[in-house]
């Protein structure tokens, strides 16, 4: 990734300051981080992955299995299907996504429109809606018999559209999740832009550029990054899509059993199977699939990303 | 010199007039068509609000109803349950406001360390923290209550607050933030003068990146706003909860017709309208420290 | 706020809360030396509204013990918060809300203190098959508070329409319906929610005899596609292959307008119904009427339950008597269960309610001043014993999983049956089980 450090402040030498050593500051302005990162994500990590290795049984208890659980995920088709569902879902939902923050951002960035406060205020609000209400409001537009798309349809005569049968589903749960998110990366985006120093533009400007060569040019490489981070994040936050499937489950139950994604089926069998040790196993093989698929993506782009 | 990425600047020098009129009506049309997009569902919520429980089932969704009784959700919403909504705000405003400054100043701590120190495990320990959030959170969900529960943080709103402080985006915003916006020179020349490393932090590092601290207090308040998992696993009281986790109680007397179902929608609909209120506020608060904008051009 | 959230506003008696504040603050007022020494605490999970009531009617009448109520969430996060406890070995209650459902699940954990020398005496306040869910002989797990008998609800108007009396068997049931779709194809019969409320459909086997899960020590006897099962599968195939019932999950806008709007000409209900559909059915007051259940076989009436939750002591508690007086007390102090039925709305579980004038004579406008809840007191007396599996939960969401595919095109309900057998049969041996 694109992050330089400069060279001559890491050959200085150690100067004691009124606060600490050179050496020794790096660890103290980590320390709060790390501390917080380590008590409650590591930490119940490794105890997760402590508890995979255990087998809970209603007749006999825990015992130990090893890698028994692993090797069960490997063939377990219930979670491959649920990934699969969910590869499905991010090839459509994460671009359009990514690609209407990244517009969104460069456009507000640059003050090309009117009232500008009122969108960036109006593509961020729904992100400030919780996901619990958000999937409540789309569940009664999507209402197959009575939502207001179908009466419109009914209206004009026209078949009432299924946006809770099986072959809609994922692109209605795409579609919730597109609209929750845009804002969200949008933001992140403009954050990155706002780095971007101005004497680029100046220097753009002086060399004769278009605005669309300065952005395809000077700003999608700087954005980079960025772009890369949010992609991740966006297939890791699709691999682990729950609560939207969760609470639309009420509405499509003949749609969404409690394997449609990885993690609706981890929770199923922690909180109903009562199976925690394979639970636990899911969720760090899912990991490993988020790992890889993220692994992946980056060895793909770096080869082709943009010029610098 | 001002700091101002100034583009509109560079777009008039470049157009004619006319032309960069045409080009704003045209983008900014574009844009109101997803604006209406975003609307539409908080549309619907809007009217909601304004509606008998009745009404609520039975008059369109994007109309009113028979009566209106935003007023009279209000105050059901505040009278309900002795008043609890009112607290969960409370509690909502103060996990995320906690959560949101804690998250930007641990975070640019972090960022800063990665960008601009070398020091050893720093590439496998920015890898680990990006690489940690590649694990569900449904895997931690009986760990961490378990070790709450070791800890004697469960039912405790700490248990709520501290792991909402931790904001891996946030690390990785605020060292590409200082990477390209503090200049390494400046803070030589700050060491040559004699300053501490923690006051080069808090008077040079802090005011330069105030923008990208925003938008990771931003991002962190609002994130934890919405969290519904962790409250409920970690909170059992009903007067520590945050508003998702109250609202989301309330609504679930409706799914499950036994045990005294009641369908509280109405009430539902308008708390989760008020509950957004905060957190539009705080944009507006917060969003005028993107204004100005922030360059490596001004510390020059 | 009465007349929004109990919407028969009406059936609650002022003086029912008077007396309870006046208790209460009579109590309040004693000097603490006369109260005695320090009382014991006693903490209550339950999701029950307003059970703050009843609560402190229970403190003010034991001054030796102070009841803490703690809202820990409705069914599945309370159940969970629960597990966690037990794995955690902290964090639980001394007293539980839990499903009757789900009695059995906990009990296989070993959750519950057996507060059959407490209760025991009260066995002959309860009706016999609802007693039977929470005894087993003189072990006892729970107190009941609600209940769900089944029997149906349904839109007279649309029945006189159509010229159509309350169908007493299922075949007059499906004839019913065949008749009202074939009229109108927007009205369906009833909506059949087989993919999300396994509950219910359990509630509709239950009168079958259907013996899902049959256990004697570790070892089960699974008979999910059994004869039994197969007919009903069959029944109900017929009807959603005909078109003539719907499927789509209930509890939602959709389904609440779809009753309202006469959608849907019945549901087939559990006690707690009437009330609740008073509160979501707001155009169609006055339409609707009760009656029983349909039956496979007329000369033998028999029906199911849907719902109801008792209240458990855990066997973690310190104060075992003290525990049990609160699950007891609450479930059979007269005044304290009365209120279950004006405040919160609940089916009563006591012979004495459900045999009060007050509560069996209630007319209700919204069933055009029918008798309800005689017909839900009949199907209570009616509710055969039942033997619930002790991995409920997980019947449950193979059953949802099952009828759901089936439903979504993968088979029949039928095949879904063999299939949730199949998943059970594997599951039950996976967990230690020895499978007969």
């Amino acid at each position: 990734m694109a992050m330089s450090n400069s060279p001559a402040a890491a050959t200085r030498p150690a100067r004691w300051g009124g606060f600490t050593s050179r050496k020794l500051a790096p660890y103290l302005f980590l320390a709060p981080f790390v501390l917080l990162f380590i008590a409650f994500i590591v930490a119940p990590l490794v105890y997760a992955f402590y508890m995979s290795l255990y087998r809970d049984t209603l007749v006999g208890g825990r015992h130990f299995a090893g890698a028994a659980s692993y090797i069960k995920v490997a063939g377990d088709a219930k979670f491959w299907g649920g990934v699969w569902n969910l590869v499905l879902f991010g090839i459509v939902q994460v671009p359009i996504m990514l690609g209407l923050a990244l517009l969104f951002a460069i456009v507000l960035d640059r003050g090309q429109v009117y009232a500008k406060g009122v969108f960036r205020l109006g593509f961020f609000l729904p992100y400030a809606v919780p996901s619990v209400i958000s999937t409540i409001i789309w569940g009664y537009l999507y209402g197959p018999n009575f939502g207001p798309f179908t009466q419109i349809a009914k209206a004009f005569n026209l078949p009432p559209p299924d946006f809770l049968s099986p072959g809609a589903m994922i692109f209605s749960l795409a579609n919730i999740v597109t609209w929750e998110y845009v804002g969200y990366n949008m933001v992140i985006y403009y954050a990155a832009l706002m780095a971007i120093p101005s004497d680029l533009a100046e220097a753009a400007r002086m060399d004769g550029a278009s605005p669309w060569q300065f952005a395809r040019l000077i700003q999608l490489p700087l954005l980079w990054p960025a772009i890369l981070l949010t992609i991740i994040f966006s297939i890791n936050g699709t691999l682990q899509l729950f609560n939207e499937p969760y609470l639309m489950r009420a509405l499509a139950g003949n749609t969404i059993n409690s394997s449609y994604t990885p993690n609706l089926y981890a929770y199923s069998l922690a909180t109903q199977n009562q199976q925690y040790g394979y639970a636990a196993a899911v969720s760090f093989v899912l990991g490993i699939v988020i790992a890889g698929a993220s692994y992946i993506f980056t060895l793909i782009t770096n080869r082709r990303r943009p010029e610098q | 010199m001002t700091a101002t990425t100034d583009i509109p600047t560079f777009e008039a020098a470049r157009r004619r007039p006319g032309e960069r009129r045409r080009s704003r009506i045209i983008l900014t049309l574009l844009l109101s068509l997803f604006l209406v997009y975003s609307f539409v569902p908080l549309v619907y919520l809007v009217l909601s609000a304004t509606k008998t429980n009745g009404d609520l089932f039975t008059t369109f969704g994007f109309g009113f109803g028979t009566n209106f009784n935003l007023w009279q959700n209000l105050s059901d919403l505040l009278a309900r349950d002795n008043g609890i909504f009112m607290r969960w705000m409370f509690n909502s405003v103060l996990y995320s406001t906690a959560a949101g400054l804690g998250a930007a100043i641990f975070a640019t701590a972090a960022g800063y360390a990665f960008a601009k120190f070398k020091f050893v495990g720093r590439k496998l320990l920015f890898a680990l923290v990006l690489g940690a959030v590649m694990i569900p959170q449904t895997a931690l969900v009986v760990p961490i209550f378990l070790l709450l529960a070791l800890s004697g943080l469960s039912d405790n709103p700490l248990g709520v607050i501290l792991p909402s402080m931790i904001s891996p985006i946030g690390v990785y915003l605020m060292r590409v933030y200082i990477d390209q916006g503090v200049d390494d020179e400046l803070l030589d020349a700050a060491r040559l003068d004699g300053a501490g490393e923690f006051v080069i932090f808090r008077a040079i590092v802090l005011r330069l990146v105030a923008p990208g601290m925003v938008t990771v207090a931003l991002l962190s308040f609002v994130g934890t706003w919405n969290n519904y998992f962790l409250p409920l696993i970690v909170l059992r009281s009903q007067a520590y909860q945050p508003i998702t986790v109250g609202l989301a109680t309330w609504y679930q007397l409706a799914q499950q017709g036994g045990g005294g179902g009641q369908v509280l929608f109405s009430i539902i609909i308008t708390g989760a309208l008020v509950s957004i209120i905060p957190v539009i506020v705080v944009f507006l608060l917060l969003q005028r420290f993107w204004q100005g904008g922030l360059t490596a051009g001004a510390i020059k | 706020m009465t007349k929004i959230f109990n919407p028969l506003g009406r059936m609650m008696q002022r003086r029912d809360f008077l007396k309870v504040a006046g208790a209460s603050v009579a109590v309040a007022a004693l000097p603490a030396t006369v109260r005695g020494a320090e009382p014991v605490k006693v903490v209550l999970w339950s999701w029950v509204p307003d059970l703050q009531l009843q609560v402190d009617m229970f403190n003010a009448a034991h001054p030796g013990i102070r009841v803490e109520l703690v809202n820990a969430g409705q069914g599945k996060p309370e159940y969970q918060a629960v597990r966690a406890g037990l794995q955690a070995g902290s964090g639980l209650p001394d007293v539980v809300q839990i499903e009757y459902q789900l009695l059995e699940t906990f009990r296989q954990v070993d959750a519950f203190a057996d507060i059959g020398p407490y209760a025991n005496a009260h066995k002959g306040e309860f009706p016999e098959g609802l007693w039977t869910q929470v005894a087993k002989s003189d072990v006892v797990n729970g107190m009941p508070q609600d209940y769900g008998p089944m029997a149906m609800l349904y839109h007279k108007d649309i029945f006189d329409k159509h010229g159509i009396t309350p169908p007493i068997t299922w075949a007059e049931f499906a004839d019913a319906g065949k008749k009202i779709h074939a009229a109108d194809p927007n009205v369906f019969i009833t909506d059949a929610p087989f993919g999300a409320n396994a509950d219910w459909v359990l509630g509709l086997l239950w009168p079958m005899g259907w013996k899902p899960v049959s256990r004697d020590g570790d070892k089960l006897a699974i008979n999910i596609n059994d004869k039994i099962a197969k007919d009903f599968a069959a029944y109900w195939q017929d009807l959603i292959t005909a078109g003539i019932v719907e499927t789509k999950p209930g509890f939602n806008n959709e389904w609440y307008t779809g009753l309202d709007s006469g959608r849907y000409a019945t549901w087939l209900a559990a006690g707690w119904g009437p009330l609740f559909l008073t509160s979501v059915a707001k155009t169609s007051v006055g339409k609707w009427r009760a009656a029983d259940l349909p039956q496979w076989d007329a000369s033998k009436f028999a029906t199911g339950a849907w719902g109801g939750s008792a209240l458990a002591v855990m066997k973690t508690t310190q104060h075992l008597p003290e525990a049990a007086e609160v699950a007891i007390w609450l479930n059979t102090n007269p005044e304290a269960t009365k209120l279950y039925t004006t405040k919160q709305n609940f089916f009563p579980c006591t012979n004495a309610l459900l045999s009060s004038p007050q509560w069996a004579g209630d007319k209700p406008d919204f069933f055009g001043g029918q008798e309800v809840n005689k017909v839900f007191a009949k199907s209570a007396s009616a509710v055969a014993p039942f033997e619930w599996s002790p991995f409920q939960d997980f019947l449950y969401q193979s059953m949802s999983d099952e009828f759901g595919a089936s439903l979504g095109g993968k088979g029949t309900l039928s095949d879904a049956f063999d299939r949730i057998q199949d998943a059970v049969v594997a599951y039950a041996k996976e967990q230690g089980f020895t499978v007969v």
